[in-house]
C-alpha cells in the first residue's frame, strides 16, 4: 500500500516535469545567428576586463579583438529563423501523447517486471524472525551462526549433521558428524551417519574410510541396519557380489517386519541378482534415495532443531538475564513447542530477574496470559 | 524499499523516452514549449536514477538477498565498504552506474545550458535522452538488477574476491565518468549535424567536456593499471588485454579530440574533423562497453550461447555508431568549414598529433578485434599480445612523443620551426645528457634504455621550456619573469603539466622495463635474499583470520646496511571460502619512486616458501604521471576565460616570419 502511494507520487512528479513546460508560456525563439553574436559580445567584454586587469598583454588583446571581429563578420546571418510556435493540432497531439506516455509506460513496464508486494528483507530483519516461521535454509543458517559462535556445542552438531545429509551437503555433513563424535562421543547413529556422509560425498562409493565408520557403528550396535546395508553395498562394489548377497539375506532374516530398511535391502538384492552391481554405482539407502525429502526437513528434525535453538536462547538468558524481549521470546517458544512446564518456569525466572513488582513483570504476566499461561499453578 | 528503486528506474526510462522525442520534435517544428520540456525532464530523470541507484546500494549495504543481484554478488560477512562497492562490481549494477552518470551529465547540460541556443540545447538533450532510453531499456529487459527472490536465500554467494579491494571503489566510477563524459561531446556533434550548423557556443562547450571526460578516463585507466599491478600479483602494469584496450582506445581518440577541440575553440578551424572525432570517441566508448559487457571477449562461442545481451548491445552499437556516421555523411557537407592555416603552425602540429593518435587508435582496434573476427569466422583462437602492440603501437608513439615539445611553442596560424628548435636547445641538451649518463653509467648494453630515458627527459624538459619561454626566461628581469609566470593563463600550465606527466609516465615505463630485476626462489624462515641492493629476511608465515577469508601472511624484514631490520613487507595468500578462491596479496615497499614487489607462492612440504621478488625502478612514475596529466586537465578546466587564439603578429618584429597578410 505504502509502495503504491510512493509510486503514485513519483509518477505525478515525473508527469509534471513533462506537463509544466508544455503548459508554460511560449518564448519567441531567437534567430540562431543572434546567439552567436551574443557569444562573441561576451568574449569581447571579457577580453576588455582581462586587459583592464592586466591579465593579458595590450598587444595580444588587440590581436584577439581583431580575431573576434573577423568572426563576427563571418557570422552566418542566414541562419534558419525559427518559426513562431503556433498551436498546431500535431503539436497538441504530441504533447498529449508525451504527458500520457509517462504513467502508461512506467506502470505498464513495472507491472510486467516488478514485485510490488514483496517487502525489503535485509539480513537483520530476516534473522530476527520467529524460528517457527523460518524456512529450512534459514534454520540451518541460524544453527550455523550459533555453531560458529559456540563450536563446542556437540548437541548442535549432532542435530545439524543429519539435516546436512538430507540437504545433500555431504562434506558439511562429514564435518558435522566428526565434530559431534569428537565432542559428544561415539554412538552407532553418529558413526553410521558419518559413513553414509563419506560414501555420498564420494559419489556413493563406500571407501575404506566409510567402511571404518560403519565398522565402528557395528561394534557399538551389531544390529545397526544402516551400517550393515552400506557395508554389503561396499562388498558388491568391490565385485564380491555373493558375499554382499549373503549379507543382505542375513539382514532380511534379522530386520523387524516394519523396518524401513527392508525395502532397500530387497531392492538391492533384486538388482544384484539381475546384474552384477558395477563398482562405483551410487549406494542408495532409503533416506538418501528419497529425493523429494532431500530439500525438506522431516518434522522430527525440524522439531529437534528448534529445540536446540530454544535451548540456546535459554542458555543465553541465564548468562544475560536482563533482556525482556528475550524472556518473552523464550516463553512463547516453549508454548509453541507445547512445553507448558518449561514455559511457566521461564516466566517465573524472567519475573524473578526484574522483580515481581516491576514494569517488566506486569508485561510478562499479561503476555503469558495472552498465550493462555499463568505464572503459578 | 527495493521496489521503489525498481519503479524509479522504469519511470526514468519513460522520461528518457520523452526526453528523446519531444524536444527533438519541438526543435524541428520551432515549438519552444516542446523544446523546454528537455530541461526539467533531464533533471527529474537524473533524480529518479539517483533514487534507483541509492536503493540498490542500500539493498547491498543491508545484505537484502531477496534481490537476486545482491544475492549473487554479496555476502553478509563482507566489510561494509565492499558491500557498497559491490553495487557496481557486477554487470547489472555497473550498467546502472553507467546510466546514473549519463543522466547526471544530461542534467548538467540542462542546468548550465541556459546560455545555449534553444534548438541546440533541445537537440543535445534529445540525443542524450535517446542514449539514456536505450540503456534503460537494455537494463530493464536484459540486465535488471531489481529481480526479486522469494523466499530470500539466507546467505549470498560473495563478491569475486579479486574485486574486494579499494580499487573497485575508485576505478569503475572514474572510468565511467570518462566513457560517459564523451557522450556529451557526441550529443553536441549529433545535434549540430541535425541542425546542419555549428554554433559559436558549440565550440565553447565541447572542449571543457572533452577535458572533463579525458581527465576522468586518464585517472580511471591509471587506477585500473595500478590495481591490476598490485592485486593480480604478477607485477605487470599493462597487459594489452582486450579489456584494457577497450578503455585505451577511447583515451587515444579522446586525446586527439582534446587537441583538435583546442584548434576549434581558439581558431574556429577543424570543426568538421572535431565533430567526427567526437562521434568516433564516444563510439569507441560504446564499443568498449560492448566488448566488456557482452561476454564476447571470453569466447565468441560463450557469446553465441547466451546472445540476448550481446545482440542488444550490438544493435545499440549499430544504431548509434551507424546512425551518427550516416548523419555525418549526409550533413557534413552543409557545415561551414573553418579558417585556413599554414602547415607549420600550432594548428598544423595539432593535426600531426591527431594523425598519429588516430592511427594508433586504429592499430589498437585491429589488434583487439582481429582475434575475435578470426575466431568467429574460422574458429581458431589466437591471441594478439604484447609483441604485436610493441611492433606497431610503439613505433607510432615514439615520433609523436618526439614532436610533442614543439607543439605548444609554435605560434597559431603560422609558426617558425627554426626559432622553436632554438628555444628547445636546452631541453635537447638535457635529453642528450640523460642518454649519455644512462649509456655510460647505468646500462650500456641496451640502446633502447638510453634512448628511452632521453625521450622522457626531452618531454619533461620540453614542458618546462614551454613555461620558461612564455614567462620570458632569460629575456626579462627575474621579478618580471616571475610575475609573468604567475599571470600565465591556466591553460598554459595545463598543457605544460599534461606534457610533463606524459614524460614522467614514459620515464616510469622505460625505467621499469629496462632496469627492473626479478628473482624467483624458495626461502626458509631466517634466510635472506638480496635483489638490486635490497636485502630481505624471511620472518615466517603467520596465519590470520579476516572477516570473510583466512590468510597465511608471510612477513619479510627489509634489512638496512648494518643488518638490522628497517621495515617490514608482508605478502599473503588468502582463501575466500564462499567461492573457494585464493588470491595473492602482494607486498609492496616504495623506496623513492621505485618499488620492491613481493609475491608469495606456494608452501613446500619442507617448510620453505616460494617467493617472487621484483625490483621495479621508477615504477610509481607510470601512475604518478597519470595523476600529473589529470592535474593538467583540471588546471586547463579552471581557465574559464572565453578563449580566443589570435595569430600572433609580434613575430613580425623579430623578422623571423614575413608579415602575415590577415584577411
Amino acid at each position: 500500500m505504502l509502495f503504491c502511494v510512493i509510486a503514485a507520487i513519483l509518477t505525478l512528479g515525473a508527469s509534471l516535469a513533462v506537463l509544466l513546460p508544455l503548459a508554460g508560456g511560449s518564448k519567441s525563439p531567437s534567430a540562431a545567428g543572434a546567439h552567436d553574436l551574443e557569444v562573441y559580445r561576451d568574449q569581447l567584454s571579457e577580453l576588455d576586463r582581462d586587459a583592464a586587469r592586466g591579465l593579458i598583454q595590450p598587444a595580444e588583446a588587440e590581436e584577439a579583438r581583431a580575431e573576434i571581429a573577423r568572426r563576427i563578420l563571418h557570422l552566418d546571418n542566414a541562419g534558419p529563423a525559427a518559426r513562431a510556435a503556433g498551436p498546431s493540432t500535431t503539436a497538441r497531439l504530441v504533447a498529449t501523447a508525451a504527458v500520457l506516455a509517462v504513467p502508461l509506460i512506467s506502470w505498464g513496464f513495472y507491472s510486467e517486471l516488478g514485485s510490488p508486494d514483496l517487502p525489503s528483507q535485509p539480513l537483520s530483519a530476516r534473522l530476527a524472525k520467529n524460528p517457527a516461521d523460518s524456512s529450512v535454509d534459514e534454520l540451518v543458517a541460524r544453527a550455523e551462526a550459533h555453531l560458529a559462535a559456540n563450536p563446542s556445542d556437540g548437541k548442535g552438531w549432532d542435530v545439524l549433521a543429519p539435516v546436512y545429509l538430507r540437504m545433500q551437503r555431504f562434506s558439511d555433513a562429514v564435518a558435522a558428524y566428526r565434530n559431534a563424535i569428537r565432542l559428544d562421543g561415539d554412538s552407532p547413529a553418529r558413526q553410521a551417519g558419518l559413513g553414509e556422509a563419506i560414501a555420498n560425498a564420494a559419489g556413493g562409493t563406500v571407501s575404506a574410510e566409510a567402511q571404518d565408520a560403519f565398522d565402528a557403528a557395528l561394534k557399538l550396535d551389531p544390529a545397526n541396519p544402516k551400517a550393515s546395508f552400506y557395508l554389503a553395498m561396499g562388498l558388491a562394489q568391490e565385485g564380491r557380489v555373493p558375499e554382499a548377497t549373503a549379507a543382505w539375506q542375513k539382514m532380511l532374516g534379522t530386520l523387524p517386519q516394519d523396518s524401513p530398511w527392508r525395502d532397500a535391502v530387497e531392492q538391492a538384492l533384486a538388482e544384484s541378482t539381475k546384474r552384477n552391481v558395477a563398482a562405483g554405482e551410487p549406494a542408495k539407502g532409503p533416506d538418501a534415495g528419497d529425493v523429494d525429502a532431500a530439500s525438506s526437513m522431516s518434522p522430527q528434525d525440524r522439531q529437534a532443531m528448534i529445540e536446540t535453538m530454544v535451548a540456546g536462547l535459554d542458555e543465553k538468558l541465564r548468562q544475560n538475564p536482563r533482556n525482556a524481549e528475550g524472556w518473552m521470546q523464550l516463553v512463547r517458544s516453549y508454548v509453541v513447542l507445547g512445553k507448558a512446564d518449561q514455559a511457566r518456569d521461564a516466566l517465573g525466572r524472567g519475573i524473578a530477574v526484574f522483580g515481581p513488582d516491576s514494569e517488566e513483570a506486569r508485561k510478562f504476566t499479561a503476555f503469558a496470559a495472552s498465550l493462555g499461561l499463568t505464572a503459578t499453578e | 524499499m527495493v521496489e521503489t528503486g525498481h519503479f524509479a528506474l522504469v519511470l526514468a526510462f519513460a522520461l528518457a523516452l520523452v526526453q528523446a522525442l519531444v524536444p527533438l520534435f519541438g526543435a524541428r517544428t520551432g515549438n519552444s514549449r516542446m523544446m523546454a520540456v528537455g530541461g526539467p525532464v533531464a533533471v527529474i530523470g537524473f533524480a529518479l536514477t539517483v533514487l534507483s541507484f541509492a536503493t540498490l546500494a542500500t539493498a547491498y549495504a543491508s545484505s537484502d538477498f531477496s534481490v537476486a543481484n545482491v544475492w549473487e554478488n554479496s555476502h553478509s560477512l563482507q566489510p561494509l565498504i565492499y558491500k557498497i562497492t559491490g553495487t557496481w562490481g557486477n554487470h547489472e549494477g555497473s550498467m546502472l552506474l553507467w546510466v546514473l552518470i549519463l543522466t547526471f551529465f544530461g542534467a548538467l547540460v540542462a542546468v548550465f545550458g541556459g546560455n545555449l541556443p534553444a534548438t541546440l540545447r533541445a537537440n543535445v538533450l534529445a540525443v542524450q535522452g535517446a542514449i539514456g532510453a536505450t540503456f534503460f531499456l537494455f537494463i530493464l529487459t536484459t540486465s535488471n538488477p531489481f529481480i526479486r527472490m522469494n523466499p530470500a536465500p539466507i546467505e549470498g554467494r560473495d563478491l569475486n574476491p579479486i574485486l574486494q579491494d579499494l580499487g573497485l571503489a575508485i576505478h569503475p566510477p572514474l572510468l565511467y565518468l570518462g566513457y560517459v563524459g564523451f557522450s556529451i561531446c557526441f550529443s553536441f556533434s549529433v545535434a549540430a549535424l541535425i541542425e546542419g550548423r555549428i554554433d559559436a557556443s558549440w565550440a565553447r562547450w565541447v572542449r571543457p567536456w572533452a577535458l572533463v571526460a579525458w581527465m576522468f578516463l586518464t585517472g580511471g585507466i591509471a587506477m585500473g593499471s595500478y590495481w591490476a599491478y598490485y592485486e593480480l600479483g604478477w607485477g605487470g602494469f599493462w597487459f594489452w588485454d582486450p579489456v584494457e584496450n577497450a578503455s585505451f582506445m577511447p583515451w587515444l581518440a579522446g586525446t586527439a579530440l582534446l587537441h583538435s577541440a583546442i584548434v576549434m575553440e581558439k581558431r574556429s578551424a577543424l570543426k568538421i574533423w572535431t565533430l567526427l572525432l567526437a562521434i568516433l570517441t564516444f563510439s569507441l566508448s560504446l564499443l568498449g562497453t560492448f566488448l566488456v559487457r557482452s561476454g564476447v571477449l571470453t569466447s565468441v562461442h560463450a557469446f553465441a550461447t547466451d546472445p540476448t545481451r550481446g545482440v542488444f548491445i550490438l544493435s545499440m552499437l549499430t544504431l548509434f555508431i551507424g546512425g551518427s556516421l550516416a548523419l555525418f555523411a549526409l550533413r557534413a557537407s552543409r557545415l561551414t568549414a573553418g579558417g585556413l592555416f599554414h602547415p607549420i603552425s600550432r594548428e598544423g602540429a595539432l593535426i600531426l598529433n591527431n594523425l598519429f593518435l588516430t592511427t594508433a587508435t586504429a592499430t589498437v582496434l585491429i589488434g583487439t578485434l582481429y582475434p575475435l573476427a578470426l575466431e568467429a569466422i574460422t574458429g581458431d583462437k589466437i591471441s594478439v599480445g604484447a609483441p604485436f602492440f610493441n611492433l606497431t603501437f610503439g613505433p607510432l608513439m615514439v615520433p609523436l612523443l618526439v614532436v610533442v615539445p614543439f607543439g605548444p611553442l609554435l605560434a597559431w596560424k603560422r609558426g617558425d620551426l627554426l626559432a622553436v628548435a632554438q628555444r628547445l636547445m636546452a631541453a635537447f641538451a638535457a635529453a642528450l645528457l640523460a642518454v649519455l649518463v644512462t649509456a655510460l653509467f647505468i646500462d650500456g648494453a641496451s640502446a633502447f634504455a638510453a634512448l628511452g630515458v632521453g625521450l622522457a627527459f626531452w618531454l619533461i624538459c620540453g614542458a618546462l621550456t614551454d613555461l620558461a619561454v612564455k614567462s620570458g626566461f632569460g629575456t626579462v628581469a627575474p621579478d618580471v619573469m616571475l610575475s609573468r609566470l604567475v599571470g600565465l593563463p591556466r591553460s598554459v600550465f595545463g598543457t605544460a603539466l599534461a606534457h610533463f606527466g606524459l614524460g614522467l609516465t614514459t620515464l616510469g615505463i622505460v625505467g621499469t622495463l629496462c632496469f627492473g630485476t626479478e628473482k624467483i626462489l624458495s626461502i626458509r624462515v631466517g634466510e635472506t635474499v638480496e635483489l638490486s641492493g635490497q636485502t630481505l629476511r624471511f620472518e615466517g608465515l603467520y596465519p590470520s583470520q579476516g572477516p570473510n577469508y583466512s590468510e597465511d601472511r608471510g612477513r619479510f624484514a627489509l634489512l638496512g646496511a648494518d643488518g638490522s631490520s628497517t621495515s617490514e613487507i608482508t605478502s599473503a595468500k588468502r582463501l575466500y571460502p564462499v567461492r573457494q578462491m585464493t588470491t595473492t596479496e602482494s607486498g609492496i615497499k616504495t623506496i623513492g619512486f621505485s618499488q620492491l614487489y613481493l609475491s608469495l607462492g606456494d608452501q613446500a612440504t619442507d617448510g620453505s616458501v616460494v617467493v617472487r621478488l621484483w625490483w621495479k625502478p621508477l615504477v610509481t612514475l607510470i601512475w604518478g604521471g597519470g595523476l600529473v596529466m589529470m592535474a593538467g586537465a583540471a588546471m586547463s578546466l579552471m581557465d574559464r576565460r572565453l578563449r580566443v587564439g589570435a595569430p600572433s603578429r609580434r613575430r613580425k618584429a623579430t623578422g623571423a616570419v614575413p608579415a602575415a597578410s590577415l584577411p
